[in-house]
C-alpha cells in the first residue's frame, strides 16, 4: 500500500528494479538502486542522530543527488527542506534556523556556497555529501554508498506526517515554510497520474529546481507510476539549444515547467528540427503563458495536449485548463476548472459567494492543500476558510489570494492577486514589501511598486518615490536600501523619483494610472 | 584566451573575488559562479572582445560549461 512518498520508489522497484527512476547528465539510477542509495543515506542520518519528523536541509544544484537525498530523508521518517544554493546567504541562514536544520545534504559542486553560508555559523551540526568541511563532521558521497544498505529502524509513520517544507516569500518579506505532508504530496501526483493516464513507458522532463513546487510531479509523479524522470541541469536551464536537444534525446514524453522555460525554447528556435513525436503532454503553472506563445507552440506540437495548471504552493495544484486547440485571440488563458477530489468558492471580502461572473477571491478544499505553515500558527490560521458543516465536522478551505472570475461555461479567469503579490521569473514577490521597506528609508515619503511590460514575455517592477520635502537621496541610495533586504529577483529594474502620483477619488495611489505613466518612461 | 575569461569572471562578475579558484574545466553553471544572467554578460563581452557573433544554436552545453569549452568555442566561431 503507497501512503507515504517513499513507497512508491519501493514499490516501483518491486515491480521493475532495472527500469530507470532518475536520468541527469547522461547518468542514471534504477529504481532499485535509488533505493538501495536512498537507504544508505537514511542510515547515515540515523548515524547523524536524525529521527521522525526532524528537518533536513538539501543544498544541491540540478542532479541526480537530489533524488537520493530527497528519498532518503524521506525514508528515515524526516522531513526535507530544499534551499536554493545560488540564494543570498541572509535568506538561507533565515530558513536554517526558522525549521531547526542541523543537518545538510550537500555535493561538492556546491563548496563555495556552502562555506559562505556556513561562515554566517548557523546551527548546522553535520554535513553530508562533502568531506573536509572545516570543523564539521562530514561525510562524502562515496562513504554513505558504502555504507551497509537499511540498518536504520524505518518509523512508524502515517500519511498526515509532515514530508517537506517550501519556503516561499511571505508578506513580511520574511520566508514563509509551507508544510506539506506524504498525503498532499500523493494527492497531487494521484490526481494528476489519473487524470492524464502516466504510466511506466513515461519521461517526465523536469526543469524545476527542487525548491519549486513544480519539481514534485517528475520527483513524486514518475516514481508513483514507475516511469523515468529526466532532470535538466543547471547549464540546460542557462544553455536553450542544450535545453531543446534534451526533448528528443531523451524522448520525453511529458513536459511541466515554467512558461518562462518554454518562451527561453521558442525564442531561441530551440525546439525547431528536434523530434518531438513522443511529447504527449506540455504542461505549465506559476505564471501566464502569452496566448501567441501558446499558438506557436500548439503549431510545433500538433499532438501534444497543452494544459495550464494553476495553484499556489500551498494547494500544490488546483485547476487545470486544458488548451482545446491553438488560441484564437490575444485573451488570456484561462486556469479552467478545479480537478477531481477538490472543491471550491469564489468569494467577496465578507466570505460571501459573489454571483456568477463577478470578481472574488477564489477558495480551496482539497487533500492537496498544505497542513499550514512552519512556525506561523497565526498566519496559518488566517489562511483558512473554515466551515462547520450539519454535523458538527470541519470543512477548510485555503484562501489563495488570486481574484477569480467564473465565466457562463464555467471555467475560472485568473484576474491577479488580491494583494499587490507578483510572480517575477517564478518568483514571488510581494511589491508592498518593497514599498514597506522603502519608507524604512528616512528620506522617502512615499513609494509605490508596480509591475511594467517592457518586455514581450517578462514582467519587470519598477518602483516609484517620493522624497521627503528638503531630504536628499539619490536613486542609487534607494537601490541600495532595497537591494539590502532583498533578494536579486525582486529588485525593481529602475526606481523614480517623482513630485506627485496619480491618485484615486480617495487619494490613494492610482495604480494604474501610475503604471501606465511608468511604463512609457525610459528605463532608468 | 582561458586566462581571459576567468579574468573576467573574477573580475567582472564577482567583483574581484581573488580567492576565487576557477579551473578551466570546472561546471561553471552546476557550481553557481554564473546564473542566467551573468551568462548573458559574459557572452556579450566574448562578442565584443572577440568581435563574433553567438549564435542560438550555439547556447550550448558543449560551448558554454566551462572555460575550456567555451575557449575552444570562440576560437573556432572567429575563424568561421
Amino acid at each position: 500500500m503507497i501512503y507515504l512518498l517513499p513507497h512508491t520508489i519501493l514499490a516501483s522497484a518491486d515491480r521493475d528494479p532495472t527500469q530507470e527512476a532518475f536520468r541527469c547528465a547522461g547518468a542514471a539510477l534504477t529504481y532499485a538502486e535509488l533505493v538501495q542509495r536512498a537507504d544508505q543515506l537514511a542510515t547515515v542520518l540515523y548515524d547523524f542522530g536524525v529521527r521522525r519528523g526532524d528537518r533536513v536541509g538539501i543544498f544541491l544544484g540540478r542532479s541526480l543527488e537530489t533524488a537520493v537525498a530527497i528519498f532518503g530523508i524521506l525514508r528515515c521518517g524526516a522531513v526535507y527542506v530544499p534551499l536554493n544554493p545560488k540564494a543570498p546567504e541572509s535568506q538561507n541562514h533565515f530558513l536554517l534556523q526558522d525549521c531547526g536544520i542541523r543537518i545538510l545534504v550537500t555535493h561538492p559542486s556546491q563548496r563555495r556556497s556552502l562555506l559562505k553560508l556556513l561562515g554566517a555559523r548557523p546551527q548546522v551540526q553535520g554535513i553530508v555529501g562533502m568531506s573536509e568541511v572545516e570543523d564539521y563532521p562530514a561525510v562524502d558521497w562515496p562513504t554513505v554508498f558504502a555504507a551497509p544498505p537499511a540498518t536504520f529502524a524505518v518509523p512508524r509513520q502515517v500519511e498526515t506526517d509532515l514530508a517537506y517544507l517550501i519556503y516561499t516569500s511571505g508578506s513580511t518579506g520574511q520566508p514563509k515554510g509551507i508544510m506539506h505532508s506524504h498525503a498532499s504530496g500523493l494527492a497531487f501526483v494521484r490526481n494528476a497520474a489519473a487524470r492524464y493516464a502516466f504510466g511506466p513507458q513515461d519521461r517526465f522532463g523536469n526543469h524545476a529546481p527542487i525548491y519549486f513546487d513544480i519539481s514534485q510531479l517528475a520527483y513524486f509523479g514518475a516514481p508513483l507510476v514507475g516511469a523515468t524522470a529526466v532532470l535538466a541541469t543547471d547549464a540546460h536551464t542557462v544553455l536553450p539549444a542544450s535545453l531543446g536537444r534534451l526533448f528528443g534525446e531523451e524522448r520525453l514524453t511529458v513536459w511541466y515547467s515554467v512558461p518562462l522555460a518554454i518562451t527561453q525554447l521558442l525564442n531561441a528556435g530551440a525546439l525547431a528540427g528536434q523530434d518531438l513525436t513522443s511529447l504527449r503532454y506540455l504542461f505549465y503553472a506559476g505564471e501566464p503563458l502569452a496566448p501567441r506563445y501558446a499558438r506557436q507552440l500548439a503549431e510545433l506540437l500538433p499532438t501534444t495536449r497543452i494544459a495550464n495548471w494553476y495553484g499556489p504552493a500551498e494547494t500544490n495544484v488546483c485547476t487545470v485548463y486544458d488548451l482545446p486547440g491553438p488560441p484564437q485571440d490575444d485573451a488570456s488563458i484561462p486556469i479552467g476548472e478545479v480537478w477531481d477530489n477538490t472543491e471550491r468558492l469564489i468569494v467577496d471580502d465578507q466570505d460571501q459567494p459573489v454571483a456568477t461572473g463577478n470578481s472574488g477571491e477564489l477558495l480551496i478544499r482539497a487533500t492537496t492543500n498544505m497542513l499550514g505553515y512552519w512556525n506561523q500558527v497565526e498566519l496559518s490560521t488566517r489562511a483558512w476558510y473554515t466551515h462547520v458543516t450539519q454535523g458538527g465536522s470541519t470543512e477548510r478551505f485555503y484562501r489563495t489570494g488570486d481574484l477569480v472570475r467564473e465565466d457562463p461555461v464555467g471555467v475560472l479567469h485568473f484576474l491577479g492577486r488580491r494583494d499587490h503579490q507578483v510572480k517575477i521569473r517564478g518568483y514571488r514577490v510581494e511589491l508592498s514589501a518593497l514599498e514597506a521597506h522603502l519608507l524604512t528609508h528616512p528620506a522617502v515619503a512615499e513609494a509605490a511598486a508596480v509591475t511594467v511590460q517592457r518586455q514581450a514575455d517578462a514582467l519587470s517592477i519598477v518602483v516609484a518615490v517620493i522624497l521627503r520635502a528638503g531630504d536628499e537621496a539619490t536613486v542609487q541610495d534607494l537601490q541600495e536600501h532595497l537591494a539590502a533586504a532583498f533578494p536579486w529577483y525582486a529588485l525593481p529594474e529602475s526606481l523614480y523619483l517623482r513630485e506627485s502620483f496619480p491618485r484615486t477619488g480617495s487619494d490613494k495611489i492610482d495604480r494604474p494610472a501610475l503604471q501606465s505613466l511608468l511604463a512609457d518612461q525610459v528605463p532608468s | 584566451m582561458e586566462q581571459t575569461i576567468i579574468d573576467y569572471i573574477k573580475n567582472e562578475i564577482h567583483a574581484g573575488d581573488q580567492s576565487l579558484d576557477i579551473d578551466p574545466e570546472d561546471d561553471l553553471l552546476g557550481s553557481g559562479l554564473l546564473g542566467s544572467m551573468e551568462m548573458m554578460r559574459l557572452v556579450e563581452h566574448l562578442e565584443n572582445t572577440f568581435h563574433f557573433r553567438v549564435q542560438p544554436q550555439d547556447m550550448a552545453i558543449e560551448n558554454f560549461l566551462t572555460v575550456a569549452a567555451m575557449a575552444r568555442y570562440v576560437s573556432a566561431a572567429r575563424r568561421a
